[in-house]
């Protein structure tokens, strides 16, 4: 039975273990949850995961949720997997691991907020929220001069000094390309102060091209339907009735 | 390995760990950081974690890691004798113990330590409440005693996951809701109160780790007592 992967590539961390699967030749069915259309909060998908998120894998009889929680099981349960993704050496493991623990309050609570409440809330039916965007920057851009002064230090490319790419990049890279979907000058804003996180979002695209490019293709169609109902709204506000712009389902 | 424990026995994921080692009888040192004096923000400590948070570890004088999960997980693999319920080897137990482990950040942890965080001990530090903050945090606490009651508690097994035996993650997760013991007694009790299986697993979970739970976690009713002073005098 092929392992089952319920994903939104809209979501970071499903485009994590996407590609994760697909660089390392690992045989998977993409089951799509639209969360747009609200299909986590199915009674079916409660049976995959009863926390309702994405993503959630099936292998076999046995389901498993949290993406770096997948990431890790895959790494050392199918065969071929290069051992620089997950290392087998407890040290550099034990490092890997603290990255990824450090991300989920910190780069992971100030990049997804900021995206959902200054531009993606609308096509989930949600209002924006600019105080809850601006707090979450703030934390984003702390995180990120930390990843720029800490975790990006030594030799190699990738983060705690490695010469090649392991999980942790993997995860916090997908949740940085999130920005995308935010206007050119904001993204610019706040990624152009740091030069070796710039450079290592390249540097991580091109070890896993083309899945990453596949994979975060969804992102740029959804900036440009975004920037299609900023316009659409500024020509509807030309006319006298200024007709408030509605929010519409990406 | 020689090991240093950078720690406050405040803090709820430094207990996990000083738990962890006395019940497993890995030798340390532990080094005192006491973050009511903002001993951790000195640049002594920021060579050991430049996060400036505790808790953090050194191995042989070279090796340092912070991130309590991250500790836990060393440990348990570097060590001889620790029995393999607390990180089991085998993948798919070892997977699930992982994904409560995650879980916990932005739910457990982010609700619990953030309530009592901002309703009590921002006092110890000569910080000022904030009260609306506590309120949105215990919002997600309670949502998440909710979701450990009715999805990581199981019908079998006293534990998380329905394991007969703690893990690192029954310790990491209890000594987090041990912070609420800093909380008025009635606040205490309606947060609590409702979720019976989380209570009896606090209970499972301590009893599992004594005399060492009790020991390491006496400053909390230490402090619990000097915050009712602090209170009575303003």
């Amino acid at each position: 039975m092929k392992l089952k992967l319920y994903a939104d590539r809209m979501s970071q961390p499903s485009r994590a273990v996407l590609i994760f699967c697909r660089v390392n030749g690992i045989d998977f069915e993409e089951v799509k949850v639209d969360i747009s259309k609200r299909q986590q909060l199915t009674p079916e998908f409660a049976e995959i995961n009863p926390m309702k998120k994405v993503p959630a894998i099936v292998d076999g009889r046995f389901k498993l949720f949290e993406s770096h929680a997948i990431l890790q099981y895959l790494a050392s349960a199918f065969p071929g997997v290069a051992d620089h993704w997950y290392p087998a050496d407890l040290f550099k493991r034990a490092k890997i691991n603290s990255v990824l623990d450090w991300h989920h309050s910190n780069l992971r609570r100030g990049a997804a907020p900021l995206v959902l409440n200054k531009a993606l809330a609308p096509a989930l039916g949600l209002p924006l929220n600019p105080k809850a965007a601006a707090e979450a920057e703030i934390i984003l851009s702390a995180s990120l001069a930390k990843i720029e002064s800490f975790w990006l230090k030594g030799n190699g490319r990738f983060l705690l000094g490695s010469l090649q790419p392991s999980i942790a990049d993997l995860s916090l890279v997908c949740e940085i390309m999130q920005l995308e979907v935010l206007d050119d000058e904001v993204r610019a804003r706040i990624l152009g102060p740091h030069k070796k996180v710039i450079k290592w979002i390249d540097d991580t695209r091109n070890a896993t091209q083309p899945h990453f490019d596949e994979m975060h293709a969804i992102l740029f169609k959804a900036k440009e339907k975004l920037l299609k109902m900023h316009s659409d709204a500024g020509s509807d506000q030309t006319e006298s009735s200024r007709k408030p712009a509605l929010p519409s389902k990406i | 390995m020689k090991l240093k424990l950078f720690v406050d026995r405040l803090s709820q994921p430094c207990r996990a760990i000083l738990i962890f080692c006395k019940m497993n009888k890995i030798e340390f040192v532990e080094v005192r950081i006491e973050l009511s004096k903002g001993e951790q923000l000195s640049p002594e400590f920021k060579e050991i974690n430049p996060m400036q948070k505790v808790p953090a570890m050194k191995v042989d004088e070279r090796f340092r890691l912070f991130e309590s999960h991250a500790i836990l997980r060393f440990l348990a693999g570097a060590f001889p004798g620790v029995a393999d319920h607390w990180y089991p080897a085998d993948l798919f137990k070892r997977a699930e113990i992982d994904s409560v482990l995650d879980w916990h950040h932005a739910n457990l942890r982010h609700g619990s330590a953030g309530l009592v965080f901002h309703s009590k001990l921002a006092r110890l530090s000569g910080r000022p409440l904030d009260l609306r903050a506590a309120a949105d945090c215990e919002k997600v606490l309670s949502a998440s005693l909710a979701k450990i009651e009715s999805v990581w508690l199981k019908e079998e097994g006293q534990f998380l996951l329905g394991n007969s035996k703690p893990s690192i993650a029954d310790l990491s997760l209890v000594c987090e809701t041990m912070q609420l013991e800093a909380l008025d007694e009635k606040d205490r009790k309606r947060l609590l109160d409702p979720h019976e299986k989380v209570r009896k697993w606090m209970d499972d979970t301590r009893n599992a780790t004594q005399p060492y739970f009790d020991e390491i976690h006496g400053v909390l009713f230490q402090v619990k007592d000097k915050l009712k002073e602090m209170e009575s005098d303003e």
